[in-house]
């Protein structure tokens, strides 16, 4: 009877374990660019797993569906989303067949990573077609102010935290690590950076708004006529002759677009075309969120003194 | 329009010359052949094979590097040869059903390996589009070049590849060998093509290639005259259809793709006015 009851008691234990490992197990996050995935990263540590669909070098409005993206979508606990309608060309729709409730859209397993960033060029008045594919929400490129990556990635902590109870401290302490390595990287990157402070840049998409706000340079005009617009003649030529009357030395490309205008540009106007990585994954090199700032300044700083725009 | 803008739209206007030069040339052959759309088949498979290149460990992954390119011209012969080979006396089969099956095949193939192809892929998606009003002097240049040594050898052996153009039947009975000239033909044609995709784009390069000769055909029977009208018509769509890109602000390569068919509309309604027969 002892031998029974207490080989009862080790089979309820170990069943138990059995039941009680899963709720160990890591979180299944999946997040819609390769820059959400590096944050999630970075605070979840080894009790998240984490796949992304769009990559670093793609263009993030425009993301080709494949079965696998599904797949891995229903299996997902967290969906971390960058929002402002940057996906809304093609995540919708991948949500919806992936049939996984956790992650349907205000359910607990979607979130949207823009909630606590700063955010700019929030549009004012009514945004019709006719401005091109402007943002409602405001401009969606907003990750790539280092103070925004400290503020996404704490709410990435607190919304795991709230998913995983027991490893809230994990997620927290992971956190604080990371939010003081940033802070001491963006010295180094704000150092670099000073020189320039206030120099005339063209972008080819809004790409750039938080970045450049952040480092000081002063976005003059973009080769797009109208966000999401191929550049046209008329605009291509008011754009040269207007960097030539500012002696903008600098032209920032996102490496998805098409170089062949912006460099007949650079031929007329002297600017250098810079080809700079918006996101993590833009080049094999830029593996997490600290790698892409050091890597682009890195790149426009010699760059500038290259152009002798200083 | 200022000398600024005359000044940026010098290159482009040169280069829609050396097309207009060479294509409505070929165009004439294509017409007679009754291959029209062995363009866009061949500058797909051109793509097709730049894509692979890049799937390539060696290639480096540069968009455009020489492997790249190499690789694409590569693609464009076998596609020649195929394109040589397939015409089959008294065939069931036409020709431009496996000019079209080719296109398909090799558009979808290019997704394929493009899906799974990094970083620099993107690029690609641009190698069809073009954009003519972006060309260098430098690019001009090395077309010019290029089209005139091309032009040379077509010139040289006229005599052969009209026979086969205007009856492939009685040049066969005379002995040549068709296949082979055939594939001279397709290869050089697609050698052109290639590097006209590149600077102009798909839609324009086929403008330059069909329209000039189908309106010349409106008006003369013999080679002389319609090639003569042809690059009449090229050169005046040309320059009409920058200018009214830069008027309307409208993109360069699809204005002047829609000024040929309006030109070809005019020409049309003149002939049927003009020159009853």
């Amino acid at each position: 009877m002892r031998i029974l009851s207490s080989l009862r008691a080790g089979t309820a234990a170990l069943l138990l374990l059995l039941c009680a490992h899963p709720l160990h197990a890591a979180v299944n996050v999946v997040a819609s660019t390769e820059d959400m995935a590096a944050l999630t990263r970075e605070v979840g540590g080894d009790r998240v797993k984490v796949d992304f669909i769009g990559r670093g070098y793609q263009d993030p409005h425009f993301v080709e569906a494949k079965p696998s993206f599904i797949r891995t979508l229903a299996k997902a606990d967290l969906l971390v989303v960058v929002g402002r309608e940057l996906e809304i060309g093609w995540l919708p729709p991948l949500i919806l067949q992936s049939r996984n409730a956790r992650i349907q859209q205000g359910a607990d397993g979607y979130f949207d990573a823009s909630l606590t960033a700063k955010i700019l060029e929030i549009p004012t008045t009514q945004v019709t077609r006719a401005m091109g594919d402007v943002h409602p929400l405001g401009n969606p490129h907003y990750w790539l102010d280092p103070d925004n990556g400290r503020r996404i990635a704490e709410a990435i902590a607190t919304k795991l935290a709230a998913l995983s109870p027991p490893d809230a401290a994990y997620f927290r302490n992971r956190y604080a690590d990371f939010d003081r390595r940033v802070a001491e990287a963006a010295k180094r990157w704000d150092a670099a950076m000073a020189p320039y402070r206030g120099l005339k840049v063209v972008t080819y998409h809004r790409s750039w708004p938080n970045f450049c706000d952040r480092f000081g340079l002063d976005v003059v005009g973009y080769v797009e006529p109208k966000p999401g617009i191929p550049p046209s003649p008329r605009h291509t030529l008011d754009l040269i002759r207007e960097m030539k009357r500012l002696g903008v030395k600098i032209l920032l490309v996102e490496p998805y677009f098409d170089v062949k205008t912006p460099q007949s540009i650079g031929r007329e106007t002297g600017a250098k075309v810079l080809v700079m990585p918006p996101s993590v994954g833009g080049e094999k090199e830029i593996t997490d969120y600290i790698g892409l700032f050091d890597y682009d300044i890195n790149l426009l700083v010699s760059a500038i003194k290259e152009a002798g725009a200083r | 329009m200022d000398y600024e803008t005359l000044r940026f739209l010098a290159a482009p206007f040169v280069a829609s010359l050396i097309l207009t030069g060479i294509h409505a040339y070929l165009g004439v052959h294509v017409v007679e052949r009754g291959v029209i759309f062995v363009d866009l088949s061949l500058a797909q498979i051109a793509a097709l094979g730049s894509t692979m290149a890049m799937l390539l460990p060696f290639t480096g992954q540069e968009a455009h590097g020489p492997w790249v390119y190499w690789t694409g011209l590569a693609f464009t012969f076998l596609g020649a040869v195929v394109f040589s080979t397939v015409r089959v006396r008294r065939a069931r089969i036409p020709q431009e059903a496996i000019i079209g099956i080719a296109y398909a095949v090799a558009s979808a193939a290019t997704i394929l390996a493009m899906s799974k192809a990094t970083s620099e892929s993107e690029h690609l998606k641009d190698m069809l589009v073009g954009n003519i009003l972006a060309v260098s002097w430098g690019e001009v240049g090395n077309t010019a070049a290029l089209y005139a040594s091309i032009g040379a050898f077509h010139y040289v052996f006229r005599r052969q590849f009209l026979a086969i153009s205007l009856d492939h039947e009685k040049a066969e009975a005379s002995g040549m060998s068709v296949r082979f000239w055939d594939f001279l033909f397709y290869a050089s044609f697609g050698f052109v093509v290639t590097s006209s995709v590149l600077i102009a784009g798909v839609l324009l390069v086929f403008c330059y290639l069909i329209v000039p000769s189908v309106a010349a055909m409106l008006f003369a029977d013999r080679i002389g005259p319609r090639l003569a009208i042809g690059w009449t018509m090229g050169t005046v769509v040309s320059a009409l259809g920058i200018y009214l890109s830069v008027m309307l602000d409208l993109p360069t390569g699809a204005t002047m793709v829609c000024t040929f068919g309006l030109v070809l509309i005019l020409m049309a309604i003149a002939r049927t006015l003009f020159l009853r027969r």
